[in-house]
């Protein structure tokens, strides 16, 4: 009886471990995630955070959607013979295994026109109709 | 050889030595690490813009007090406040080094079409107090940034936003209002902290 009981236990932690393999990661995780305070009278924030690809496949995110902003844009900040510049992308592609940081001076999100809440605000990303990740974060203010 | 040609010639050699050792040391006064000091600085021309506040802003404006100036617009989410955040940590660095003169720090619409004084107000007063927002007319904008070698124009329009590209450096003013120096991007706190104290005649 209790080597039959320790068996079924030996089982259980084989098949926990099992699920937890890598396999079972989800293909985009995102990190690091910061939204800015929307500048006084502006209507512009800015979206950082690093996406890890755990897939096999690269990943290409062509939209992101917030229900706390009018629109979400893909966009690129960078200096060219001293220009500042910044360009909105179609689409953020994410090679298997890699992962790709948006960050102040280059890739990033604009979010634009907030429609309420910065308390609790939500992020979906797709990659054309398929959808990938929700993100769930809040505003952080300017500064920190 | 002839030993007086020879003791000539060696003279000659120290002295040529001795010459190129003073004339490098005296042409680095100070060892600026970023800032280009403007060769032949150069005044401001005739221009007309205003303040967050509706006053007029001239050449006049940037007498009497050291300027950081950056040139940017309101709808710019990244590079624009974050430029405007690091200029706000030097000035807070600089005065917690204890630095006798501390620069204003200046924003110079390069959008004025969407820059309101009201709007720009309330961007810069943001970072802190003292900041001066600066807008007006195009084209008057314009004579102040031909002067000082700034480029802008409007980028390509996503929606019915559009961006502005502009010239990344921060325009040094001195206390007569004269462009003296700039730093170019990538702009770095530390760089900033060093190089000022200098050009503005704190640390020798």
């Amino acid at each position: 009886m209790k080597n039959k009981a320790m068996r079924i236990l030996l089982l259980g932690c084989v098949l926990l471990i099992a699920a937890c393999g890598s396999d079972s990661l989800p293909p985009l995780v995102a990190t690091d995630v910061e939204i800015t305070a929307t500048m006084p009278g502006g209507k512009m924030s800015a979206g950082y955070l690093s996406l890890r690809n755990n897939s096999e496949n690269a990943i290409s995110i062509t939209r992101v959607t917030s229900p706390e902003f009018e629109a979400v844009e893909i966009h690129s900040s960078f200096i060219e013979d001293g220009i500042s510049k910044m360009r909105r992308s179609d689409e953020l592609t994410i090679a298997a295994g890699n992962t790709v940081t948006l960050q102040r001076g280059g890739l990033h999100l604009m979010l634009m026109r907030p429609t309420g809440s910065e308390n609790d605000i939500s992020l979906n990303f797709y990659s054309e109709e398929t959808f990938l990740l929700t993100v769930r974060t809040s505003i952080t203010p300017r500064g920190n | 050889m002839d030993p007086r040609k020879l003791i000539i010639a060696i003279t000659l050699g120290a002295a040529l030595a001795a010459g190129i050792f003073v004339a490098t040391n005296m042409s680095r006064p100070a060892e600026l690490k970023t800032a280009f000091k403007i060769p032949v600085a150069s005044e401001l021309p005739e221009f007309s813009l205003i303040d967050q506040s509706g006053n007029t802003v001239d050449s006049d404006t940037f007498r009497g007090q050291w300027d950081l100036v950056f040139f940017g617009f309101t709808h710019c989410p990244d590079v624009c406040p974050t430029t405007l955040q690091l200029l706000a940590n030097v000035k807070k660095e600089l005065a917690e080094s204890g630095a006798e003169k501390l620069p204003r720090i200046v924003l110079v619409s390069v959008d004025p079409e969407r820059d309101t004084p009201e709007l720009l107000g309330r961007y810069v007063d943001y970072f802190g107090e003292g900041y001066l927002g600066v807008t007006g007319e195009l084209d008057e904008v314009r004579k102040l940034t031909a002067a000082l070698g700034i480029f802008f124009e409007k980028a390509p329009a996503s929606g019915d936003n559009y961006g502005v590209d502009h010239s990344a450096a921060v325009i040094v003013l001195d206390e007569d209002g004269v462009f003296s120096a700039l730093f170019s991007a990538p702009h770095v706190v530390a760089n900033y902290v060093h190089d000022l104290p200098i050009l503005m005649g704190d640390r020798q």
